[in-house]
């Protein structure tokens, strides 16, 4: 009687965790997608992101900005010093 | 049937039965033999196959880490990495017929092409670049044509926003992104990151079919981030390259440091290159001319002597030196000054930049002295910045100072500075007689313990001193800034050639600080081998320094401290 017990326990402990295993493979393919999805978006904003950064930094190239000043907005240097007091 | 007892038995149908036997035990031994071999195959020869099978499925990939940015000290980029994809193609699997499209796509030649493809397959070879670093915008457009025996790889493409402005100190990277110059080569192991790998498994084509698992995840490279600003670089580098070019001169090197800290803010050198473009990279223009070059630093060594003789106590400014006849002769050789100047004081020996009162004052104090002065501002002494190809300069001994070394070293013949060297010696005056370590890198700690070099006092005599160098009777008037108490001393050097010292071929210096009354800024020029009529540190140099310094004052908005402009008061009278 208690043999044949535990031999139906273990028959069920085999069941179940065959089931689990089953579930936790599948979980893990679920994760490797999700993370591969992610990775991928991860370098797309990278690649966005390094273009911005170069974008920005070659519109405020400081050579730009020193034309553009003089030119577009007709902006000089104060040849005297000025000195604005209260 | 009836069996007749001399036959053979027989099977219901008739055949023999032996024959039956034989039959079915042939069957039997393949039967066996079938399972034998699977038994072996499972067993036995398992491994092997296991493993040949992983061979051609399994593939190891490589994701390439992304190397660290190199900032300025406001975050600016100077040195950025950029995700690209490198297009190659296996020659043995790709259809000749579709090349022309995908060369289509890329700009290139179809018949170059598939000139390339039919050599390479015909040679066997099953690797052949098509393009490399297309950005990936393109570079999916190529690979979703799907065409068989095309592949991309990711990789980073290193982008130089401050090209030449910044180039000979950032340095360059090689195509596959290993540091070459600079501080991508100082620096290398530190930006570069690790690279990250994982199991997939591909098909016959190269696609990835299903990923097995990671490795490791690519670790991006730490950043760098520099002390330098790269606005005051950029107005160094315009003044810089503008006299270069108007002087005709071989080359040039300005270094602007912070005053106080002695943080490198500004280091541009003439030639220069563009990092972007690496076809037409020329080695003379790669050398980072602040660093790496050698300059006899000429009078710009004067301020030192003085300040060595001022420091033993035996002399102060106002003490009397008589000059006359403007000549002195030491061994064998006459040290002239420009005109008999006299009796000059000490501070008039800076003004003047006599070249026989330095010569007395370091007769007076000795090699011992002199040299034990030098060193202890980082003449002769390496700057440790860790930046390839540093030089170190070079300062005799006092054993081999005989009485004309001497006097050649203290008017700064003799011995040879980097024009970084300069500008760090220089430092002691503006940090109360001490100096600091120079920091290139903001992760270094600034360090607190700064080397004591002369007293406070002394440092501040001379200050005073290099100011009366930019006065209506000083060698360095063209250095003024309007606005600003401006010192500084100018130096000019013969070049050292072949045979000796050329006679017509000059270095120009102007080493300064301004402003006097509360130095920020140190900025030494070096103009190398100027053409033409002007070729002395006050006419070549210093006009430089005040156009760099100018602009650096105002965008570091240090507040001006010359209340002799009349243009001031007339502006604050103005006010009121």
């Amino acid at each position: 009687m208690g043999t044949r017990l535990l031999t139906g326990l273990l028959w069920l402990a085999v069941l179940v965790s065959a089931l689990v295993q089953i579930g936790v493979v599948n979980w893990q393919r679920d994760l490797i997608q999700v993370w591969q999805r992610e990775d991928g978006r991860r370098a797309q904003l990278q690649e966005e992101n390094s273009r911005l950064l170069l974008e920005r930094s070659t519109l405020t190239a400081h050579g730009r900005i020193d034309q553009l000043a003089r030119k577009k907005l007709n902006m000089t240097e104060p040849d005297k010093v000025q000195v604005l007091s209260q | 049937m009836n069996a007749s007892p001399n036959e053979q038995p027989v099977t219901a149908t008739g055949i023999a039965r032996w024959r039956f036997t034989l039959v079915m035990a042939v069957f039997g031994c393949l039967l066996g033999a079938v399972l034998v071999r699977l038994v072996i195959l499972h067993t036995v020869e398992q491994p092997f196959l296991f493993e040949q099978g992983e061979k051609r499925t399994v593939r190891e990939e490589v994701q390439p880490a992304m190397r660290g940015m190199i900032t300025d000290r406001f975050g600016k980029p100077l040195a950025v990495s950029t995700p690209v994809v490198n297009l190659w193609l296996n020659p043995q699997q790709v259809n000749i017929q579709q090349l022309p499209i995908i060369a289509q796509d890329l700009g290139l030649s179809a018949r170059e092409l598939v000139r390339k493809t039919e050599r390479a397959a015909n040679q066997g070879r099953s690797f052949v670049y098509l393009q490399r670093q297309v950005e990936p915008e393109l570079a999916h457009q190529v690979l979703d044509r799907r065409v068989a025996g095309v592949y991309g790889d990711d990789d980073f493409r290193r982008f130089y926003p401050a090209a030449e402005v910044t180039a000979h100190t950032v340095g360059i990277v090689n195509i596959d992104g290993k540091g070459q110059e600079g501080l991508e080569l100082a620096y290398d192991g530190y930006l570069q990151g690790a690279d990250g790998s994982r199991q997939v498994v591909k098909d016959l084509y190269g696609n990835v079919v299903k990923q097995l698992k990671v490795n490791s995840v690519a670790q991006p490279g730490n950043n760098l981030t520099l002390t330098l600003d790269l606005r005051l670089q950029y107005l160094a580098y315009r003044e810089l390259k503008a006299a270069v070019a108007q002087h005709h001169a071989r080359s040039g090197a300005a270094v602007l440091l912070d005053a106080h800290s002695g943080d490198v803010l500004a280091m541009v050198g003439q030639p220069s290159y563009n990092p972007n473009n690496r076809s037409g990279l020329r080695p003379e223009h790669m050398r980072n001319r602040a660093i790496a070059d050698l300059i006899e630093p000429g009078s710009t060594m004067k301020p030192f002597t003085v300040a060595a003789a001022l420091q033993s106590g035996r002399f102060r400014p106002e003490t009397e030196v008589d000059t006359s006849p403007g000549y002195v002769r030491v061994k064998n050789k006459t040290i002239r000054d420009h005109r008999n100047y006299g009796v000059l004081d000490v501070t008039g020996i800076i003004t003047k930049s006599s070249n026989v009162g330095v010569t007395y004052l370091s007769r007076e104090m000795g090699a011992e002295a002199i040299w034990s002065f030098l060193t202890k501002a980082g003449i002769g002494q390496a700057t440790a910045l860790g930046f390839p190809g540093e030089a170190v300069g070079s300062l005799p001994y006092p054993e081999q100072m005989d009485a004309l070394r001497l006097a050649t070293v203290s008017y700064g013949y003799g011995l040879a500075v980097s024009p970084l060297q300069l500008a760090h010696a220089y430092t002691a005056f503006t940090q109360r007689g001490c100096i600091r370590p120079l920091r290139l890198i903001m992760e270094d700690q600034p360090t607190e313990h700064c080397d004591p070099v002369m007293s406070a006092q002394v440092a501040r005599q001379v200050l005073d001193m290099l100011e009366t160098v930019t006065s209506d009777f000083g060698t360095g008037r063209r250095a003024r800034v309007a606005g600003y108490r401006v010192g500084g001393k100018t130096g000019t050097a013969h070049v050292v050639g072949q045979q000796g010292y050329e006679d017509s071929e000059y270095t120009a210096v102007f080493a300064g600080v301004a402003p006097i009354s509360d130095p920020d800024l140190v900025l030494v020029v070096v103009i190398s081998e100027p053409q033409g009529k002007e070729y002395y540190g006050g006419e070549v140099a210093a006009p430089v320094f005040s156009r760099i310094m100018e602009q650096a004052l105002r965008l570091r908005q240090i507040a001006p401290d010359d209340g002799s402009v009349p243009s001031l008061q007339m502006a604050a009278g103005g006010v009121q």
